[in-house]
């Protein structure tokens, strides 16, 4: 399967191309944040001259940016916190436990995992609203932990299943009762996995937008996404604070990419093979 | 809560006996061992009982009552009566065609891809990293940045004047806006599937490939008689999570970018939905996710053969 050196460096062509489509709107979108709003309407498409940071601290001061942030750091932490614990704990059960019913419970999380939020969203918020929960910070970490709780159940019983029964056992000899096992082995070596999911559910926490529109009504609770997806209105003929507004919530994602870039593509690649 | 943990253990969970060895079970006594499984599985399926199943249920029963001053009333198949009757899901309807059209072209993009960057072309790392930067941005960054790329204004159609082709407007017109946004998806997810790829491509068997190059055999029937065969389950698994990505996963796009315009042009299942029940219609809007499930579930059940298999066989 090795092609010659000159085919490789015509595939390398189309490619490099693709690789530009994907990063140049975000290359353009950040131009267009560093100009002026003079510049932007007199030269929209030329390189900019001036670096306007005075946008971005339009967008964080003006458009209420700092509450969004707070609002979806406390929500991401706690439900990922929360869908960790609860899928570690089920998954250990799953794969190293026997007991009645498990077989039933492994379908009930495939099958849960089936259901996508769409179908259920008009009798789920109205399951919320009857726990009084619409418009409260529980309300929307519920909401995460039961919309993102069986893929990470799915992951870490499929994690935990490869560690062998041996060392739960040798465990066992030295002392442990499940809770030991629990805690002291399977945690610790579930660490790459917990990563993975951890972060993976921090991003679809973090960019969700349908659950947070449905749950958060007040603006003052809205999540960072929802903020940003009102600054369009509220800055109709200023596009260079608008754009800025967006790169403020692009960054902290980038920065997460650039360092977990291997944990995130392990947790999407799961199932994809036998191994 | 213990209601629940209670009627779970006198149901027959064991369909099939057998399929689940019970060693040691002692009646009427717990101790911390036994009892220690089901109290930690117990938070997650009591999660998913109250907020998934019953929710489900809750929504089948919904869709057969009628909405405001028919609240609560058995109306029995009026509400599917009135969508079948109603243009926009007649439209969200032929939207689902348009979309599983476009599933088979993300699946091949991301398979070429994968098979250049598999084959190691010069600086195939920088693309890999390159193609699933945008997988982590949210849709809602996506369609903000996007509004402005495809705007009659923008770069793009500076693009096509430049070269001489006509002006669009991408997401002002009705024909052209869904296709838009679906591009704009396969622009931002082709990257979860080409790593799919590589994940399955790093699992064949390398001593195929060389027999394969020994025998003379072109990339092409490399391709076709050796990795695809090797490739059955991952290509089963990116068009399972493809779709089901383009039918659910659309929501964020079509509500920055279009609204689900002009008219009904854009409108997907998820956004009638969502465009219902935010007009005091929750029992129509339940109506039109039993269909939604309905279409979801045949998917759905090929994924969970997929997932299952791949679990078994860890």
């Amino acid at each position: 399967m090795r092609s010659t050196g000159v085919a490789r460096w015509l595939i390398a062509v189309p490619m490099a191309i693709l690789a530009l489509a994907t990063i140049y709107p975000m290359l353009y979108t950040l131009n267009i944040a560093l100009k002026t709003r003079y510049d932007y309407v007199i030269d929209r498409g030329g390189l900019t001259t001036t670096f306007a940071f005075q946008n971005f601290v339009d967008a964080w001061t003006q458009a209420n940016m700092g509450r969004y942030y707070l609002n979806s750091i406390l929500v991401t932490v706690v439900s990922v916190l929360l869908i960790l614990l609860i899928a570690s704990m089920a998954g250990f059960a799953l794969s190293h436990l026997t007991f009645r019913g498990s077989r039933a419970a492994f379908l009930l999380i495939l099958a849960a995992m089936m259901i996508p939020f769409q179908v259920i969203m008009v009798p789920f918020i109205k399951t919320l609203s009857d726990f009084s929960m619409i418009n409260t910070y529980p309300g929307l970490i519920i909401a995460y932990v039961s919309q993102f709780l069986p893929f990470t159940i799915y992951f870490m019983t499929a994690y935990f299943a490869r560690i062998p029964k041996e060392i739960t056992e040798a465990a066992r000899v030295d002392g442990n009762n499940i809770y030991g096992v629990f805690g002291r082995i399977m945690l610790p070596l579930g660490r790459p996995a917990l990563l993975s999911m951890g972060i993976l559910n921090a991003l679809f926490c973090w960019n969700d937008i349908l659950i947070s529109l449905l749950v958060m009504q007040s603006p003052s609770q809205r999540t960072l996404m929802v903020g940003v997806s009102a600054l369009r209105g509220q800055y109709p003929d200023n596009v260079p604070t608008y754009l800025s507004g967006v790169l403020l919530v692009v960054l902290p994602l980038i920065v997460v990419y650039l360092i977990f870039q291997r944990q995130i593509t392990a947790g999407v690649t799961a199932g994809a093979t036998k191994g | 809560m213990t209601a629940l943990l209670g009627s779970r253990s006198d149901v027959p969970t064991d369909v099939r006996p057998g399929t689940t060895p019970v060693p040691r079970r002692r009646r009427r006594r717990f101790t911390v061992e036994s009892t220690a499984p089901l109290l930690l599985v117990f938070p997650a399926i009591a999660i998913l009982l109250v907020f998934r199943v019953y929710p489900l249920i809750l929504g089948v029963n919904f869709s057969f009552t009628g909405d405001q001053e028919l609240n609560g009333v058995f109306i029995g198949l009026d509400n599917y009566v009135t969508l079948m009757n109603d243009v926009r899901f007649h439209a969200a309807a032929r939207n689902v065609i348009v979309v599983l059209l476009f599933v088979p072209i993300e699946v091949f993009v991301a398979g070429i891809l994968a098979t250049f960057i598999f084959l190691k072309v010069p600086g195939h790392r920088f693309y890999r990293s390159v193609y699933f930067l945008p997988v982590v941005l949210s849709p809602i960054i996506i369609g903000a940045i996007f509004n402005i790329v495809l705007a009659a204004n923008g770069p793009l159609n500076e693009l096509n004047r430049a070269v001489g082709l006509p002006i669009v407007d991408w997401l002002g017109q009705s024909n052209s806006a869904l296709p838009s946004v679906l591009g704009v998806h396969i622009w931002a997810t082709f990257g979860m599937a080409l790593v799919i790829f590589l994940a399955g491509f790093s699992t064949v068997d390398q001593e195929l490939l060389d027999a394969a190059r020994i025998d003379g055999a072109t990339l092409p029937q490399t391709i076709w008689y050796v990795v695809i065969p090797e490739l059955s389950q991952t290509i089963q698994f990116v068009f399972v999570t493809t779709t089901i990505g383009m039918l659910t996963g659309l929501f964020g796009l079509l509500y920055t970018m279009t609204a689900g315009g002009p008219g009904a042009a854009s409108y997907l299942p998820e956004f009638l939905i969502w465009k219902l029940n935010g007009e005091a219609k929750p029992a129509l809007a339940s109506a039109a996710s039993v269909v939604l499930l309905l279409l979801i579930l045949v998917i759905g059940l090929l994924q969970i053969r997929v997932l299952r298999r791949a679990t078994k066989e860890v």
